[in-house]
């Protein structure tokens, strides 16, 4: 089996300007650094073999959607060492990149575009057959959808792409039953394809049902890695 | 390339947004401008009856000054207004403020279109020299670009900034001689407008327009060497 993700000793720190000013008045009087940084993650370490899927548990804010954007790319680790041997989708989360004011078209032309894909009239149509969201409700702009239509999107414009690794960040609970079995259908087509899924989810028994492997992070360290089975008996124990 | 569709998206995906919901949508490029020029016959043309074709000479300072204020005021804005996207998808973050550029670019290209007609009956003059404006463009982008970025990249951590640009900025409207000639500042106040950048800029765009005999050239390098 060869490795697809490889985290040696992950760190991820952010800068946030809350921590000592909060006025002018401490601004003008202080002069401390407005800035301090914050560690988000540290020292994760774990592999995932090609074909795999990982199950991420944890409390909120443990530092679980941090993870994921890490390997997406879109923060650099401050320490450590992230090898990622394939493409990784773009992050599959509640209304992500999506634009309020435009229209479920206009969204999945400009989302496609964004992850580097033409947006012609086949796969868009491909992503609309696939959402179930008739024509009328893809010329509404999207702030008029309910959170289960905007997940229907999400999950639609991200599946039309061909990646390796997908990444799902908490959106299966808001789909009704007929698209969530829909979605479970698709991600074991992919599965069995030889793709991976990164998976977020505070619902083990849908972690068991997709992952093979699990971690279980507390304060943005990985307290525990595992078989999904065993690592969802922990996080059941914690609550 | 695909770095060129992504900029496209973006600033197909503003064109779209400003003019939402808006009953007349693209002729606010030009309307908008032209609300200002009549702002300044009224006021100013008496003043201002020695000027040669005063009516060209305002509105190409308008026109500049729109762009300008426009990229920053938007650019600043734009990363944290892409924050969703930018926390889902892997993008260069300064897509976003180049991509307004690109979009005031539009704007400006559907105004110019309807002014160099109108100009016509302005003592707008039409010769080879015109060709100028599109470097001078090219480099005012840039400049516009660069203070766009610094501004944006500031407003992530602090939100004054936006508050106050958009505070400033009709003082640096009115500092820029755009509604009145330059020769009406007393000398000895006279460097304010020196120092002040968009001031070349201006200067630079009316050239072609007003006087092309002029030697612009001299003047155009001299302006992207400061830059």
């Amino acid at each position: 089996m060869s490795t697809l993700l490889r985290l040696e000793n992950v760190s991820v720190r952010y800068r946030t300007n809350h921590a000592s000013i909060h006025s002018v008045k401490d601004l003008l009087t202080s002069f401390a650094n407005p800035f301090a940084t914050k560690e988000i993650l540290s020292d994760i370490r774990f592999t995932l073999n090609a074909g795999s899927s990982l199950g991420i548990l944890g409390r909120n804010g443990c530092g679980k959607s941090t993870l994921l954007r890490t390997i997406a790319g879109i923060i650099k680790p401050s320490k450590g060492q992230l090898v990622v041997n394939g493409s990784v989708a773009p992050i599959l989360a509640l209304g992500a990149g999506l634009e309020m004011e435009l229209t479920g078209y206009e969204n999945i032309e400009l989302l496609l575009s964004l992850y580097g894909k033409r947006a012609t009239p086949v796969l868009v149509d491909q992503i609309a057959a696939f959402s179930e969201l008739d024509d009328f409700t893809l010329r509404q702009p999207v702030k008029a959808y309910s959170s289960g239509m905007t997940a229907r999107l999400t999950f639609s414009i991200s599946f039309s792409q061909q990646c390796d690794i997908y990444i799902i960040d908490e959106v299966m609970a808001v789909g009704d039953m007929g698209f969530q079995a829909k979605c479970m259908q698709r991600i074991h087509a992919l599965q069995e394809a030889g793709k991976s899924f990164l998976f977020v989810s505070h619902f083990p028994d849908e972690v068991e049902r997709i992952c093979d492997q699990a971690i279980l992070l507390d304060q943005g360290k990985l307290i525990l890695k595992g078989s999904s089975a065993s690592i969802c008996q922990e996080y059941r124990k914690l609550f | 390339m695909q770095f060129l569709n992504q900029l496209y998206a973006l600033s197909k995906r503003n064109v779209i947004l400003r003019y939402k919901h808006s009953l007349i949508g693209f002729l606010w490029g030009f309307i908008k401008p032209l609300i200002y020029l009549l702002i300044f016959i009224v006021i100013f043309s008496a003043q201002f009856s020695s000027v040669k074709n005063y009516v060209l000479y305002a509105t190409s300072g308008i026109l500049v000054w729109f762009f300008f204020s426009n990229i920053v005021s938007q650019g600043v804005q734009s990363i944290i207004q892409a924050s969703g996207i930018i926390k889902s998808v892997k993008l260069p973050v300064l897509l976003f403020p180049l991509a307004e550029v690109a979009t005031e670019l539009f704007n400006l290209a559907l105004a110019l279109m309807v002014y160099f007609v109108v100009m016509h009956w302005f003592g707008m003059v039409y010769s080879i020299q015109l060709i100028w404006l599109i470097p001078i463009l090219f480099i005012f982008s840039i400049f516009s670009f660069s203070i766009a970025i610094f501004l944006a990249a500031l407003n992530v951590y602090f939100r004054d900034i936006g508050i106050l640009w958009n505070t400033i900025q009709p003082a640096i409207f009115y500092l820029t001689p755009i509604a009145y000639t330059e020769a009406l500042i007393p000398e000895r106040f006279s460097f304010v407008i020196k120092l002040n950048p968009i001031y070349y800029f201006i200067k630079l765009f009316r050239y072609p327009c007003t006087m092309p005999q002029h030697l612009i050239h001299t003047c155009f390098l001299s302006v992207s060497a400061s830059v």
